[in-house]
C-alpha cells in the first residue's frame, strides 16, 4: 500500500511537470505571429526561428514574468538553445 | 567689484528627488560643486545618510520620504526650507510589451514618475517653498524615450511623456513669478538603473545599441552638469524647454 502510494505520488508529480511543460510550450509559441505552432517543439532551437527577434524575446521575458513569476535574463536567452532547455532553466532552476 | 560666474549656484538651496543614487546623486553632487546647498529626498534613508556624510551637514541636508504616498508628499514639504530650485530626478522604469500591460503596472509607474512629481510641485507652490521672482529654477529628469517609439517601453515612454508636456504647462503658469521650468531628456546612461534593464536584454543588443551614440552612452554627472546649467543665473531666459542629451543619437545620422 505504501510503496503503491509513493509511486501514484511520483506518477502524478510527473504528471504534473508534464502538463506545465506542455503549457509552457503553448505559452511559449503564441508569442509568435507568423510561425506555425506545429512547428515550435521542445527540441526547437528557439533563436534559428525566421520569427525569433529582440521583440520576440521581450514577449517571452514578460509572458516568463506574468506566469511564472519569475524574471528572465538575457543570460537564460543567451545560453539556452532548446525550448525545453529554457523551460527546465526556469521552472526547474537547472543549468543548460 | 568681484565677479560671480553666471554658472554658480552659491546662495541657492535646491530640493532634489531620487537623491540616493544614480542621476539624483550625481546632481546632489553638482549643487554643492557648484556653491550651493542640498536637500535629497528619497526612499532609501541609508543612501542619503552616506550622501550628507560625503558632501558636509553644512551644504547637505535630507528628507527621508516615499513621494509615491500623499504623506510623504506632505511631510517633504513641511519640512523642506524655501528654496531656488526643485529637482524631479526620482523614476523607475520596466519593460513590458503592450499585450502584457495591465493597470496595476501602468499605475505603478505612472505614480512613481508622473503622479508623486505633479503632486510634489503642486503642494510646493500652493505652500510658496520656492522663491518668486528670484530666478527659481524646476528641473524635470525625462527622458529621450519620449521622443521616439522604443519597443516595450509604453510604461516608461508615456510616464516621461506626461511629465515633459506637464513640464510646459508649469512653466506657463510659473513664468509671472519668474519661476522656469525646464526637462531634461537623457539617452542611454550609465546608472544602476539601466544596469538592470541590461540584464534583461542581451549583451550583444547593449554593444549594437551604444554603437549607434556618437558620443557613447552618457553619464550620470553629464546629466548633473546640464541640470546645474538649468538652475543657474546662466540660463535665466530658458523655460518650457526640453534639453535632449543623447550623445549625438539621435539627431545625427551617418
Amino acid at each position: 500500500m505504501k510503496q503503491n502510494s509513493r509511486i501514484n505520488k511520483i506518477t502524478n508529480f510527473k504528471k504534473a511537470n508534464n502538463m506545465e511543460k506542455n503549457q509552457f510550450l503553448q505559452s511559449f509559441a503564441e508569442q509568435f505571429d507568423e510561425t506555425d505552432p506545429s512547428v515550435i517543439t521542445f527540441d526547437t532551437e528557439f533563436k534559428e526561428l525566421e520569427e525569433w527577434s529582440s521583440m520576440v524575446a521581450l514577449m517571452i521575458i514578460a509572458m516568463v514574468d506574468e506566469n511564472y513569476n519569475k524574471k528572465l535574463t538575457g543570460a537564460d536567452l543567451r545560453e539556452t538553445r532548446t525550448i525545453e532547455q529554457l523551460f527546465d532553466r526556469i521552472v526547474q532552476n537547472k543549468p543548460a | 567689484m568681484e565677479y560671480k560666474s553666471p554658472f554658480s549656484l552659491e546662495g541657492k538651496n535646491i530640493l532634489v528627488t531620487g537623491a540616493s543614487s544614480g542621476i539624483g546623486l550625481n546632481i546632489c553632487k553638482a549643487v554643492v560643486a557648484s556653491g550651493g546647498k542640498v536637500i535629497g529626498v528619497a526612499r532609501r534613508e541609508g543612501m542619503l545618510q552616506e550622501m550628507t556624510n560625503e558632501l558636509g551637514f553644512d551644504k547637505a541636508s535630507y528628507i527621508h520620504a516615499d513621494l509615491a504616498l500623499d504623506e510623504g508628499i506632505a511631510k517633504v514639504v513641511d519640512a523642506m526650507p524655501e528654496v531656488n530650485g526643485v529637482v524631479c530626478a526620482a523614476g523607475i522604469a520596466k519593460m513590458l510589451p503592450l499585450k502584457f500591460i495591465k493597470r496595476q503596472a501602468l499605475e505603478e509607474i505612472l505614480n512613481i514618475n508622473y503622479f508623486s512629481i505633479v503632486l510634489l510641485l503642486s503642494q510646493i507652490v500652493r505652500q510658496k517653498k520656492i522663491r518668486k521672482n528670484d530666478n527659481s529654477s524646476i528641473v524635470l529628469i525625462s527622458s529621450v524615450a519620449q521622443q521616439i517609439g522604443t519597443k516595450s517601453s509604453l510604461l516608461y515612454t508615456g510616464s516621461k511623456a506626461a511629465l515633459s508636456a506637464a513640464g510646459r504647462v508649469i512653466a506657463n503658469e510659473l513664468s509671472s513669478q519668474k519661476i522656469r521650468v525646464n526637462s531634461i531628456e537623457p539617452g542611454m546612461v550609465q546608472t544602476a538603473m539601466a544596469s538592470e534593464m541590461e540584464d534583461v536584454v542581451s549583451r550583444e543588443s547593449i554593444d549594437k545599441d551604444k554603437e549607434k551614440y556618437p558620443l557613447g552612452y552618457g553619464t550620470a554627472a553629464d546629466v548633473a552638469n546640464a541640470t546645474v546649467f538649468l538652475l543657474a543665473e546662466a540660463s535665466k531666459w530658458m523655460t518650457g524647454q526640453s534639453l535632449t542629451l543623447d550623445g549625438g543619437r539621435y539627431k545625427l545620422i551617418d
